[in-house]
């Protein structure tokens, strides 16, 4: 029962000395074993967690490695630069590298805003630090008053032994320990540190795209992620974060007017990044200002040219703020494409409403119901009268006294 | 000297200029002019004894001085672009074309004084209908991160772009004040939105009114009639009208937690059961004679 079970491979992970069993899973290992990936349930795919649980079960398990996340931009860019920070927080803590490339913000300072991730097991790298069942300070005693037996357990008990987890949980309000981040090797593309070259050259692709393509190609050259090269001993994931594309910050015009002159800059870019992505191990999260995109033809191929697709559409500011039905919510969330990777058919999120909401600890994505109504007059209104009307509605739940009560 | 403003409504809070590194953008249209609202921005800095570049476009100089103390003329600095905005006389002071992060730096270096200054630009539109919006955005987000200046503030005429030229243009702002005539006569509407460093975004509507010497009043929040005051209702309180009582008094609840649970241990019989010796918790099998141990691993002939 308790004997130990001889495994026949030891597994190249590391050895943790937060390891809870002594079981260790024998693998054939047919498929890379990277840390921070799990194999997809569906179809085999390798995939990538983004940092935000809800998101990974919408898009049907996670990101899968070698495809494009476009996230439309809320108004004020608030949610979707706490997506991307989820993003790049998960690369952090799984060990994987970062490639991040924003034009508005200096990279360094996106870095310094991650997330604080809330595992007890992520502090593998504080090498000094002992396991604390030996010596706790005798005041803690008074933690736990019935349940004592279990006060020097670690509070956090992870399911499995391994320190890799797929999908963590991380703590808006703290930033993270500047040694964990210290710890992750990073590349940085800032856009206004690449001048232009020359000006004047009447090609499709824009300076600036051409520059970050040329650079995130050298650092996947450079660094092994090639899959067309001969494989080193130990393969690693490469997150690329490119922050804003399409704005004018970028140099480009897409935003600005209705008929851009580079219309084809960023579609050739995406066109070209989806290309290196498939022949090397990354993944890409972008981000895209769509609500200043007047073009909706343009919105549509630029969806079309990238794998998942979600949109997102903070309440702050619209009219929607005091609709009574979205008052639990942040905003929503539209998907407004799931990939086709190797097989016919994709996984398509059950339900098509969904809204989102950013709570300290975890960014939930729910679908959007109506909550029982509880109040005196059970009048049934429909979400379409709700959503319509929204000084209707309060007429309504202020029309009271009339003896409309549910007879069983 | 701000009146009977309350010191926590936005629009003072960004009247007194607290942010330093950031970009305000007034935004108006031709229903309501926000040149009045521009010029109270321009008086209270320079009663806080801040030196203010004005890049006059819109209207000549006289007409922008107008209202202004005149003893503080000597930190305002007027550059004028008004009188020949695009160069066509060869002697323009200051044309639109001249609108780069490096040349306007060097404007504000040669009155070099010794805290940065503050840059006012009246107005953004004249310089969007002759450069590029890209290039503007550029030169912005340049001049707000080079440290050359202090704060930023732009006068945007909405209605003269694309919702996509001034959707780009308050992106960079970190602060957007709307303005739109009140009800009343004197009386305006502000709508404030704010973005703070790490994203957060605060929104407010106020109403107020700009007085002759440029100080801003604040009034009120607009009630609009269309938000009715929804009653929150009360939480419930589940121990209310119940037949037996479900609440505790404080000598009860004293007296709670004064109980003594079972298997409470002293402390030190609780210590000595926590940390307890090695080898204490673990379960050591010898397999019987009729135990069936197999070492293989079951799962073996599957391929997975």
């Amino acid at each position: 029962m308790a004997a130990p079970v001889k495994s026949v491979d030891k597994p190249p992970a590391e050895c943790s000395p937060l390891n809870f069993t002594s079981f260790q899973k024998k693998s054939r290992s047919k498929s890379l074993s990277i840390p921070g990936t799990r194999p997809s349930v569906q179809n085999g795919q390798l995939l990538v967690s983004s940092g935000v649980t809800s998101l990974d079960y919408l898009l049907g398990g996670g990101l899968a490695v070698g495809t494009v996340l476009l996230i439309e931009e809320d108004r004020y860019d608030s949610f979707s630069r706490m997506i991307f920070k989820y993003f790049l927080a998960e690369g952090v803590v799984c060990r994987h590298e970062l490639f991040v490339a924003a034009a508005q913000d200096d990279p360094d300072d996106i870095l310094q805003e991650l997330p604080a991730p809330i595992l007890d097991d992520v502090a593998i790298h504080r090498p000094g630090e002992q396991p604390r069942m030996s010596c706790e300070p005798q005041d803690t005693l008074d933690a736990m008053k019935i349940a004592w037996r279990y006060q020097n357990l670690p509070k956090v008990q992870s399911a499995l032994a391994s320190s890799s987890r797929f999908g963590h949980y991380y703590d808006v309000s703290k930033t993270m320990e500047p040694e964990i981040r210290q710890a992750a090797k990073w590349h940085r593309f800032y856009h206004p540190e690449h001048p232009p070259l020359s000006s004047g050259t009447h090609s499709p692709k824009l300076e600036s795209y051409s520059a970050l393509l040329k650079s995130l190609r050298d650092v996947i050259q450079r660094e092994g992620f090639d899959l067309t090269a001969p494989l080193p001993k130990s393969r690693n994931i490469l997150r690329v974060g490119l922050h804003s594309l399409g704005s004018a910050l970028w140099g480009d015009d897409l935003c600005c007017h209705d008929n851009p002159k580079n219309v084809h800059a960023l579609t050739s870019f995406l066109y070209g990044l989806r290309a290196l992505l498939r022949t090397s191990l990354s993944v890409a999260v972008v981000t895209v200002p769509s609500h200043l995109i007047q073009d909706r033809a343009l919105m549509g191929s630029i969806t079309r040219l990238c794998d998942n697709a979600i949109a997102l559409e903070s309440f702050k500011g619209s009219e929607r703020e005091t609709n009574p039905l979205y008052k639990d919510y942040h905003g929503l969330l539209h998907v407004r494409q799931v990939p086709r990777l190797n097989c016919l058919a994709s996984h398509l999120p059950d339900h098509k409403d969904l809204a989102f909401k950013l709570k300290r600890k975890q960014f939930t994505i729910e679908r959007l119901h109506l909550p029982p109504d509880l109040s005196e007059t059970v009048s049934r209104v429909s979400k379409g009268e709700l959503a319509g009307a929204a000084t209707a509605a309060a007429a309504c739940s202020s029309a009271t006294s009339s003896a409309k009560h549910l007879d069983f | 000297m701000l009146g009977n403003v309350r010191s926590f409504t936005m629009l003072s809070e960004l009247l007194q200029g607290t942010d330093v590194g950031g970009f305000l953008l007034i935004q108006d249209s031709c229903s309501y002019s926000g040149r009045h609202l521009l010029k109270s921005f321009i008086d209270a800095a320079l009663n806080r004894e801040e030196v203010v570049h004005v890049l006059g476009l819109d209207v000549s100089e006289e007409e922008l001085k107008e209202g202004l103390k005149s003893l503080v003329f000597q930190r305002l600095h007027f550059h004028d672009a008004y009188a020949d905005p695009l160069g066509w006389t060869d002697n323009s002071p200051f044309t639109v074309h001249q609108f780069s992060s490096w040349r306007l730096a060097e404007l504000l270096k040669q009155t070099a004084q010794s805290k940065p200054a503050t840059l006012v630009i009246d107005s953004l539109s004249w310089v969007l209908r002759h450069i590029s919006p890209t290039a503007v955005c550029h030169t912005l987000q340049q001049l707000k991160k080079g440290g050359a200046v202090r704060t930023i503030i732009g006068l945007l005429h909405e209605d003269m772009h694309s919702r996509g030229i001034v959707g780009s243009v308050c992106r960079l702002a970190t602060s957007v004040i709307t303005v739109e005539p009140g009800s009343k006569g004197e009386e305006a509407l502000a709508k404030i939105t704010k973005r703070s460093k790490l994203g957060k975004v605060t929104q407010d509507e106020q109403i107020f009114s700009i007085r002759k010497d440029l100080t801003v009043t604040v009034l009120s929040k607009p009630t609009d009639p269309g938000h009715k005051q929804s009653t929150t209702e009360e939480q419930v309180d589940p121990t209310a009208n119940l037949t037996f009582n479900l609440r505790l008094t404080d000598a009860e609840r004293e007296a709670k937690e004064k109980l003594a649970l079972p298997f409470v241990f002293s402390k030190e019989k609780k210590t000595a059961l926590l940390h307890s010796g090695p080898g204490s918790g673990k379960i050591l099998y010898e397999p019987d004679a009729s135990d069936d141990y197999d070492q293989e691993d079951p799962d073996d002939d599957l391929d997975v």
